[in-house]
C-alpha cells in the first residue's frame, strides 16, 4: 500500500534517515519503535510530503508520491491520513466538523466556504465514521470539550471519512493515560483488520507494541534494526534501541 | 572546588575595560537627552510666564456654547461613520492579504516579502499625508478620510493578523494539509477557526484607534468634528470649541467602552 525504499534526509550534516527500506500492508498494523531523534517523525513526514526527502522512493498506492506537485500532489496524498502526537482537531469546531474535514480535498471550493455548505452524504458518512469509534453521541461539542482519547478517536474517525488507504499515526498515545492509549490502539487495530487499512504506528511502549502489532519494526539512528512479525522479536532487540539515548543525555 | 569561578569573592577584580564601557553608555544616553532638550526648545520659563494666556482661554471656555450642540453631534456621527468604513475597508482587504503575508502559510517566498513591502509602504505613510493626497484625489469629503483610514488599516491590521497567524500551532493545519485539502480550504477550516477570536478583537480595537485617528484627520478637510473644533480655534470661539471637545469625549468614551465590552464578551 505504502512503501518507501532508499530513503535519504539529513538536516544540515545530520543524517536522520540513511536510505529506509520499509512497506506498510493492506490489513496490518504496523508498529515502529525507536528512541527519540532515531528519525521515526521524520519519516513519516517526509512519506506524506509535508517535508521532503533528500533521495529515494516513495509509492502510495502505486502512486509515485515525490516528483508530484500541486493538484497532483494533493489528489495521491488523499489516500493517506496522518494521526499526530498531539490532537490536532480544531478545537472551535464540533467532533462530526472536523471529522468531515477529512474530506475536503474531495469538495468544490464553494461546497467547502462553510461547514454549513457540506453536503448532507458528507454530513452523513461523517457521522457513520463517529458511530465507528463509538462517539457518536458526541458529535455536536466542540473538540475543545473532549479528552484526550476521544479527540485521538474522532482524529482516527477523520481518516476513516477522508477515506485514507493507509493511516500513518505518529505517537498517537502519547499524551493519554493507559486505558485511553488502549482504546487508541485497539481501535487502529480494528481499523487495519476489519476495514483492511493499512496502518503504521509510531510508538514508545514496547509492551503495548507486542500487544498489537502484526509486524514490529526498529529504528535505530536513521536505519532499520530489525523488521519482522512480533514473536521473532526478542526484548534484547527491542532494549537495544534504547541504549544510545542515554549516552547522548 | 570543582568550580572554582563561585568562590572568588564579588568584586574582587577592578574590571577597566567593563566600567569604561559603562561609562559611554551614561555619556551617550546624557548626550542624546541635551541634545533633545535642545533640539525641541524646552523653555519651562516660558510655560511659567505664558501659563496666564493658557489659564485665560479655559476661562473665556465658560460657559460652553451649546448652540452648537446639534451640529456637533452630526459631526460627531460623520467622523464615526468615517471610521466605521475605513475599519470595514480596511478588514476586507487585510483578510485577502493576510494568507500571502504570513511566512508559515504563504503560496510562495517572493509573494511574502511583495506583501510585506506593500504592508510596510502603507503603515510609513503618515495619515494626514494620505488624508490629504485622498482630498486633493476625491474633493474635499469625509470619503478622503475613509480612504486614507482603509489604508492605514490594511496595514497594520494585515500585519497583525499574519503575525497572529505565524504564531499559531500548525498541527491542525499540517492535518488539514495532508488529507489532501487545497490551500484555500486549509486557510479556511485550519487557520481562520483557530484565530477568530483575535482577528475579531484586533479589528474592535483598531475601530477605536480610527475614531481618534478619524478625529485629527476631519481637521484637515475630511469633515467631522475635527473640522468643526479646528475652525472654532482659528476663529476663537471658546465657548463653541468646549462644546465640541465635550462631544468628542463622550464619542471616544462610547467606542472605548464598546471596545472594551465587545472584546471581553469574545474571549
Amino acid at each position: 500500500m505504502l512503501s518507501v525504499e532508499q530513503l535519504t534526509k539529513s538536516f544540515g550534516k545530520r543524517e536522520v534517515l540513511r536510505g529506509i527500506d520499509l512497506a506498510v500492508r493492506r490489513g496490518e498494523l504496523t508498529v515502529v519503535l525507536g528512541a527519540n531523534g532515531s528519525g521515526k517523525s521524520t519519516l513519516l513526514r517526509c512519506a506524506t510530503r509535508l517535508i521532503d526527502p533528500d533521495s529515494g522512493v516513495v509509492t502510495l498506492c502505486g502512486e509515485t508520491l515525490l516528483e508530484k506537485r500541486g493538484e497532483e500532489l494533493r489528489r495521491a496524498r488523499r489516500k493517506a491520513a496522518m494521526i499526530f502526537q498531539q490532537v490536532l482537531l480544531v478545537r472551535r469546531r464540533t467532533a462530526v466538523e472536523n471529522v468531515a474535514y477529512g474530506a475536503l480535498g474531495e469538495l468544490p471550493l464553494y461546497r467547502s466556504l462553510s461547514s454549513k455548505l457540506f453536503p448532507r452524504e458528507l454530513r452523513q458518512r461523517a457521522l457513520e465514521a463517529l458511530e465507528r469509534v463509538r462517539l457518536a453521541q458526541f458529535a455536536q461539542q466542540r473538540a475543545s470539550t473532549l479528552s484526550g482519547g476521544q479527540a485521538q478517536r474522532v482524529a482516527v474517525a477523520r481518516a476513516l471519512c477522508q477515506r485514507a488507504e493507509v493511516i500513518l499515526a505518529d505517537e498517537p498515545v502519547a499524551s493519554l493515560d493507559p486505558r485511553a492509549a488502549e482504546s487508541v490502539l485497539s481501535l487502529l487495530a480494528d481499523v487495519a483488520h476489519d476495514e483492511g487499512l493499512g496502518v503504521l504506528v509510531v510508538l514508545h511502549q514496547p509492551e503495548l507494541a507486542r500487544r498489537y502489532a502484526d509486524r514490529l519494526i526498529g529504528f535505530l539512528d536513521g536505519g532499520i534494526s530489525f523488521d519482522g512479525r512480533p514473536d521473532t522479536v526478542s526484548d534484547d532487540e527491542i532494549a537495544l534501541l534504547y541504549v544510545e539515548e542515554d549516552d547522548e543525555a | 572546588m570543582t568550580r572554582p569561578e563561585l568562590t572568588a569573592p564579588i568584586g574582587a577584580r577592578f574590571d577597566l575595560w567593563r566600567w569604561t564601557k559603562r561609562l559611554a553608555v551614561v555619556l551617550a544616553v546624557g548626550a542624546l537627552y541635551v541634545h533633545a532638550w535642545n533640539n525641541t526648545d524646552i523653555a519651562p520659563a516660558a510655560l511659567v510666564s505664558g501659563a496666564h494666556n493658557f489659564a485665560r482661554i479655559v476661562g473665556d471656555m465658560f460657559p460652553p456654547d451649546w448652540s452648537v450642540l446639534g451640529a456637533s453631534i452630526r459631526a460627531a456621527t460623520v467622523t464615526f461613520d468615517t471610521a466605521l468604513l475605513g475599519t470595514t475597508f480596511g478588514l476586507a482587504v487585510a483578510l485577502l492579504l493576510t494568507p500571502l503575508a504570513a511566512r508559515n502559510i504563504t503560496p510562495h517566498r517572493v509573494l511574502y516579502e511583495l506583501s510585506r513591502a506593500v504592508l510596510g509602504i502603507a503603515r510609513t505613510i503618515p495619515l494626514w499625508v494620505s488624508g490629504l493626497l485622498f482630498l486633493v484625489t476625491v474633493g474635499i469629503s469625509p470619503f478622503a478620510g475613509v480612504l486614507a483610514l482603509a489604508l492605514e488599516t490594511v496595514g497594520v491590521l494585515t500585519k497583525l493578523y499574519a503575525e497572529a497567524i505565524e504564531e499559531m500551532d500548525m498541527g491542525p493545519v499540517d492535518a488539514l494539509r495532508v488529507s489532501g485539502a487545497t490551500r484555500t480550504q486549509v486557510f479556511l477550516h485550519g487557520v481562520l477557526p483557530s484565530v477568530a477570536t483575535t482577528f475579531v478583537g484586533l479589528v474592535i480595537y483598531r475601530m477605536d484607534s480610527n475614531v481618534r485617528s478619524a478625529l485629527v484627520l476631519s481637521a484637515f478637510g475630511a469633515g467631522g468634528l475635527g473640522f468643526l473644533l479646528f475652525n472654532s480655534i482659528e476663529l476663537f470661539q471658546w465657548p463653541q470649541v468646549l462644546t465640541e471637545l465635550i462631544v468628542m469625549f463622550v464619542l471616544v468614551l462610547i467606542v472605548e467602552r464598546a471596545s472594551i465590552l465587545i472584546r471581553s464578551r469574545i474571549s
